[in-house]
């Protein structure tokens, strides 16, 4: 047995790590595929098959490519930050990642984010949901990146939790969608009317949950 | 931060995987079927039944299979339209069109008593599910054909059928709709328990031949609903369909429906051909996209 393996089995937060790593790669890896999916340009793919009464909008084009070609740099990047030994050791790739991850939410995921959250499918109550995931995913990170402008590491830190939760609902959305259709089999529009909130609002809650329970 | 662990697990536990059979199923029956089928309307007293003098014109009615060869999978009844085209000199030349097969026949007729005609006719045979039918064509109040069909293949699934015919006008009518109780049945091949697919009643509510459907009108409808709006367009112009899952429906529920052509491409209204192509786009993304990871 190599002396990796046996440090693993040793360790069970290691292995436990292990596997979220694993766990994370594979949706992000699904998240890959459906950037993808629009490589080369094309308005008349996938998701854009049923978009074609917005997708002439020049604003709407330009937002959904945005946030479809940037959200995947959010996943990767936001994952890195939670790591205690990146953040010890590599305080470096800590900042830079974390810099990426601020600048692509703030001003290319979220905005873009919010202007396809106008024209979400499933009628308003969806739109409300992705147009106020936005809002919130804006409002989070920015309180994250003020925080530690300010030297507030536990602020910074609890911010970051909230952020990410929201960034996390790309994964958790598609998955609930998964899971309901197999399970309910909803018309359509009524299972994206239901993930659009279930995606982010759970996440939020687990969020303020290990919130609640760092702070004790 | 390890318990941050738990959502990204949860996660992982459904692992998503995307290429799992997961048939829609929709709401269970709620009704019985019988009694929600409509009662044959009786004739109005205003027009006296007529005399029908004419041998000539479409049959329609169920081509059952009487007698089995070796072949798999057998279509025990389809719907035939069988056409009288033209009777000259003793020879009968006309049609059949079944199952999205459209075969021209010719053959012998001999006038019986006044009001029947005897037929002895063949395909060409030329094509594998050629054979020769023997029928009578009874004239009266309601004009019927009545007979039998006999492949020359007789190893073929079925290799004989039979059929008792009304005569049947076809027009095209963008009013007609689905009834209520093709809802009632599964739908081909989906009868057992995972695999149960039913249509909804939004097949008898949208009608993609009267006017321009908007995509709120198909956006939230599920995908066999969707499969069966558009091919009620094809079915309204008289198309016949091959495919037996659309044809299951059609022929034995769907009772205006007459099978007249295998090509129905150009007889297609402008909005007809809009709102297919609306609803094609609704139908491939819900076949790609409905049950797996994504939007």
């Amino acid at each position: 047995m190599s002396a990796l393996t046996q440090k693993f089995l040793r360790n069970p937060s290691l292995l436990w790590s292990g596997v979220i790593l694993l766990a994370y790669a594979y949706f992000c890896y699904l998240m890959l595929d459906i950037s993808l999916q629009y490589i080369p340009f094309d308005t008349d793919v996938a998701f854009l098959r049923i978009k074609q009464d917005y997708i002439g909008l020049e604003h709407y084009k330009l937002a959904f490519f945005t946030h479809v070609y940037t959200s995947f740099f959010c996943l990767l990047a936001g994952f890195t930050q939670f790591s205690p030994f990146v953040r010890k050791k590599l305080p470096s790739l800590h900042r830079s990642g974390g810099w990426l991850y601020a600048v692509s939410i703030l001003f290319l995921a979220a905005p873009s984010g919010f202007i396809i959250g106008i024209y979400a499918n499933g009628g308003l109550p969806s739109q409300i949901a992705f147009c106020l995931l936005a809002l919130l995913w804006i409002w989070t990170t920015g309180k994250a990146i003020w925080e530690i402008k300010q030297k507030n590491f536990q602020a910074h830190r609890f911010w970051m939790i909230r952020s990410f939760a929201l960034t996390m609902s790309a994964i958790t959305l598609r998955a609930w969608k998964y899971i309901i259709v197999a399970l309910f089999h909803p018309r359509p529009m009524d299972a994206y009317m239901i993930v659009a909130w279930l995606g982010w609002v759970l996440n939020l809650l687990i969020a303020e949950y290990i919130i609640y329970r760092l702070k004790k | 931060m390890k318990r941050f662990i738990f959502p990204i697990l949860l996660l992982f536990l459904f692992s998503c995987g995307g290429e799992q059979q997961n048939t829609q199923t929709t709401e269970t029956k709620e009704q019985a079927p019988k009694e929600e089928i409509a009662a044959p309307t009786p004739p109005s007293p205003e027009t006296p039944p007529t005399m029908d003098h004419n041998p000539l014109g479409m049959y329609v009615g169920a081509f059952e299979a009487s007698k089995y060869g070796a072949g798999n999978a057998p279509s025990y009844s389809n719907l035939i339209n069988i056409s009288i085209n033209r009777i000259e000199d003793e020879i009968v030349y006309g049609h059949s069109v079944v199952a999205g097969n459209i075969r021209p026949f010719e053959g012998s007729v001999k006038k019986v008593g006044d009001t029947n005609y005897m037929v002895e006719a063949k395909e060409p045979g030329d094509d594998r599910y050629d054979g020769s039918f023997k029928f009578s064509i009874i004239l009266g109040t309601e004009a019927s054909i009545n007979g039998t069909w006999t492949a020359n293949d007789t190893k073929l699934a079925v290799s004989e059928r039979k059929y008792n015919l009304k005569k049947r006008q076809y027009d095209y009518d963008p009013e007609l709709n689905l009834p209520v109780s093709v809802t009632y049945d599964g739908l081909y091949d989906t009868w057992s328990g995972d695999e149960a697919e039913t249509l909804t009643s939004s097949v008898t509510e949208i009608n993609a031949s009267k006017a321009v459907l908007k995509k709120e009108d198909v956006e939230n409808l599920y995908k066999a609903d969707l499969e069966f709006i558009r091919n009620t367009v094809y079915a309204r112009h008289g198309y016949s369909f091959k495919n037996r899952r659309v044809r299951y429906v059609f022929d034995n529920h769907v009772e205006w429906y007459i099978p007249v052509s295998t090509d129905i491409r150009d007889l297609l209204t402008d909005v007809e051909k809009e709102n297919i192509e609306l609803i094609k786009r609704y139908e491939e993304h819900a076949e790609e996209y409905y049950d797996s990871f994504g939007r």
